[in-house]
């Protein structure tokens, strides 16, 4: 125990190779004992220069692209992209179209919210819960495929539309899954609100008071359940939200159960929007004719993805490919609360309290240049080609 | 049932050495199993207990650097020798124990408490930070529930008035069995098993979330492997000890069967039910209800011992 002759801190370091992170990210907790005294996040393992990549693309060809931004929310990034695209060419989807992409995005948002209950049930050592809610996350896997005919990236979107249908078959399909989900749901709203072991682990874990979460600019469930209510679906509504609104959850607890609720209402709350879209979809058309050639201009585009708000910003010189496209995915805005909720806390709540902000590392890597000293430089293109070169040689 | 056998015989091949590692592996594959359906898994199959020992055994160990290179070979051996030894005392199988004398229960709850001493020191013997702070926990959760545990197996001790494991196994089948007369001794002894044991909600020790493998993080190959087995050992006797004590004592082979599966079935059912607890969260529950239960408990029964006696002679007045 060399550390300990030395009043130096000892430093617990998780990732970039941890079971606790299925993807790529370095936290190092300074602890005494079992206390975390300090936290910092490093991220940029998966730094994949995606937004580099749509510059040499066709605006078609990046719908493809920005749909494998993220593993789990495909469907909001294609339609963030899609939407950004439609308001530069000036072109509105046909309702029936609008109607669907909401369906599949809170059918997207029940997958990621269930995968994240298990998820988090499983840093916290319940493996039950995440076996359970896993399973029951089938459901909609399945109803997703059925509709799409994927599990995962769906690509439902075309720029101007969609490219599936929801037939008398599918609807009943969704009714009958929204039912069964629902029931279960219920059950497990009540074991993380009910489970004393499972209290012991959320309740006042993290906590996180609104104005702390306003400063540190939270978003998505994270924000919510901190009590700002904040969501782009009510906020600024895209798609069908103004026909089919949602309800914002929030919660005033501001700690891990309150994340656990308000992600749990929030269930709820796509179940009622589903089988409402599915009752009263308006029929007609799936597409637009849109151009090839978008014209001059920006534009930005948000939607609540299942982690919180998805930002876009598209920049159009008036050629077939795109002059910038800019990605800032929810879970960069939630890391902050992450560092400072962490002090103070036992090291064994660290896992829960990482997974509670729902973190997703692929989409929100990029490339960070930490200057320890004051000499801030910028850098060209050229330097930072040398780098790369350099740093992978 | 009273059979003896020979002492080479009892040593190597039964009730000691090599059924008593397949009877580990066995009651591992069989929690494993019940653990996977309860949380509505498929499981492992039968044979894949012994299939990961022969693999572990197989697979070349890193000695990391920074380690004392005697200690970190010879506390694995040492673990699964006090396990093993452990196992002469304890009535396996529903036998005769092969060796006894009288006290024998504290030399067992001692050789088996030799484990987890043995794993505190290999994490603490190693540089890694996942190890350290596994073997603090380790060890933090020892001094919690080892004496709780002590006095919940001292409940019927006691009350028997022997410190021998045969004479309180042959003395528990014709008595009301403990576990009415000692409810709070049962349960006591049961979670402390499953602390001893590190099983869930108890395995703050090696929480893969949070601390990787906990203070085994930097064992490999044939170290791991004689650590899996000693605790699947341990399983073993912890079950025939609890039976043996509080569930009426084990008169045959069919007895130990039945009794220990029906207590290991109690025990999966307990590790799939809840979330893990932290340590200091075990170290409260322990020491704030679980020993102050079952002290009461033990109160009780002394109280017992010495009023029960001068009930006839007081109702004579």
């Amino acid at each position: 125990m060399g550390s300990e002759k030395k009043p130096e801190k000892f430093v617990v370091s998780i990732g970039p190779q941890h079971p606790a992170l299925k993807e790529p990210g370095h936290f190092e907790f300074g602890v005494e004992g079992e206390v975390v005294t300090s936290a910092t996040a490093r991220l940029g393992f998966v730094h994949r220069g995606m937004e580099k990549g749509t510059e040499s693309r066709t605006w078609v060809q990046n719908l493809y692209l920005m749909e494998r931004v993220c593993g789990i929310c495909s469907h909001v990034h294609a339609m963030a992209y899609a939407q950004g695209v439609e308001k530069l060419a000036n072109v509105q989807v046909p309702p029936r179209a609008a109607a669907i992409r909401e369906l599949i995005a809170e059918l997207e948002r029940i997958h990621s919210h269930l995968l994240w209950l298990g998820v988090a049930a499983h840093e916290g050592g319940f493996d039950t819960l995440f076996m359970y809610s896993w399973r029951d996350r089938e459901t909609v896997m399945d109803l997703l495929e059925a509709i799409t005919g994927n599990r995962v990236n769906y690509s439902a979107n075309v720029l101007g539309g969609v490219k599936i249908d929801i037939d008398e078959a599918k609807s009943a399909a969704l009714l009958k899954g929204m039912d069964f989900l629902e029931k279960r749901t219920q059950h497990y709203m009540r074991v993380v609100t009910e489970d004393e072991t499972f209290l012991g682990r959320t309740r006042r874990i993290g906590t996180m008071s609104p104005e702390l979460a306003l400063r540190l600019g939270s978003v998505g469930p994270t924000g919510r359940a901190s009590g700002v209510p904040y969501d782009v679906r009510v906020d600024a509504p895209y798609a069908a939200y103004n026909e089919f609104p949602v309800k914002v959850v929030t919660d005033t607890a501001g700690d891990l159960e309150a994340r656990f609720v308000v992600r749990i209402k929030e269930l709820y709350e796509s179940f009622r929007v589903i089988r409402e879209l599915v009752d009263h979809m308006a029929a007609g058309e799936l597409t637009t004719r849109i151009p090839r050639r978008m014209p001059e201009g920006e534009v930005v585009s948000r939607v609540e993805a299942p982690r919180g708000e998805l930002f876009y910003f598209l920049k159009s010189n008036g050629s077939d490919m795109p002059e910038r496209i800019k990605v800032r995915t929810p879970s960069l805005c939630n890391w902050g609360s992450i560092l400072a909720t962490a002090v103070g806390h036992k090291l064994a709540d660290m896992p829960m309290i990482l997974a509670g902000i729902d973190p997703c590392f692929s989409c929100n890597d990029r490339m960070v240049l930490v200057n320890r000293g004051n000499n801030l430089s910028t850098w060209s293109w050229e330097d930072l080609r040398q780098h790369g070169i350099e740093y992978y040689k | 049932m009273n059979i003896s056998i020979n002492p080479i015989v009892s040593l190597l091949i039964f009730p000691g050495g090599l059924v008593l590692l397949l009877s580990g592996l066995a009651y591992e594959f069989v929690d494993r199993k019940l653990v996977a359906r309860f949380q509505n898994r498929i499981g492992p199959r039968w044979f894949q207990p012994l299939a990961d020992l022969i693999k572990l055994l197989a697979k070349e160990e890193i000695m990391p650097t920074g380690v004392v290179k005697g200690l970190f070979i010879f506390l694995p051996i040492v673990a699964v020798t006090a396990i093993l030894t452990a196992a002469l005392y304890v009535p396996m199988f529903g036998f005769k124990p092969a060796f006894s004398f009288s006290g024998d229960l504290v030399v067992t709850v001692y050789l088996l408490s030799l484990m987890t001493l043995c794993t505190g020191l290999a994490g603490a013997n190693t540089e890694d930070r996942f190890s350290l702070m596994g073997a603090t926990r380790a060890l933090t959760q020892m001094f919690s529930y080892e004496a709780p545990f002590l006095l919940a197996l001292l409940g019927p001790a006691i009350a028997l008035g022997t410190w021998n494991i045969g004479q309180i196994n042959s003395a528990a089948g014709h008595n009301l069995w403990f576990i009415l007369a000692q409810p709070f001794g049962f349960i006591a002894a049961v979670i402390g098993l499953m602390g001893k044991l590190e099983l869930p909600p108890f395995d703050a020790p090696e929480a893969e979330t949070e601390i990787v493998a906990g203070a085994l993080t930097e064992y490999s190959g044939r170290g791991l492997a004689l650590f899996h087995l000693g605790r699947d050992i341990e399983l073993v006797i912890g079950l025939t000890l609890i039976s043996s004590f509080y569930l009426g004592g084990l008169g045959s082979p069919l007895d130990f069967l039945w009794k220990t599966l029906i207590l290991l079935l109690v025990t999966a059912g307990l590790q799939s039910l809840f979330a893990r607890l932290r340590i200091d969260q075990t170290v409260g529950l322990w020491w704030r209800v679980g020993s102050i239960v079952v002290l009461l408990q033990l109160l009780a029964i002394i109280i017992g011992k010495v009023v029960g006696p001068l009930i006839p002679f007081l109702a004579r007045g």
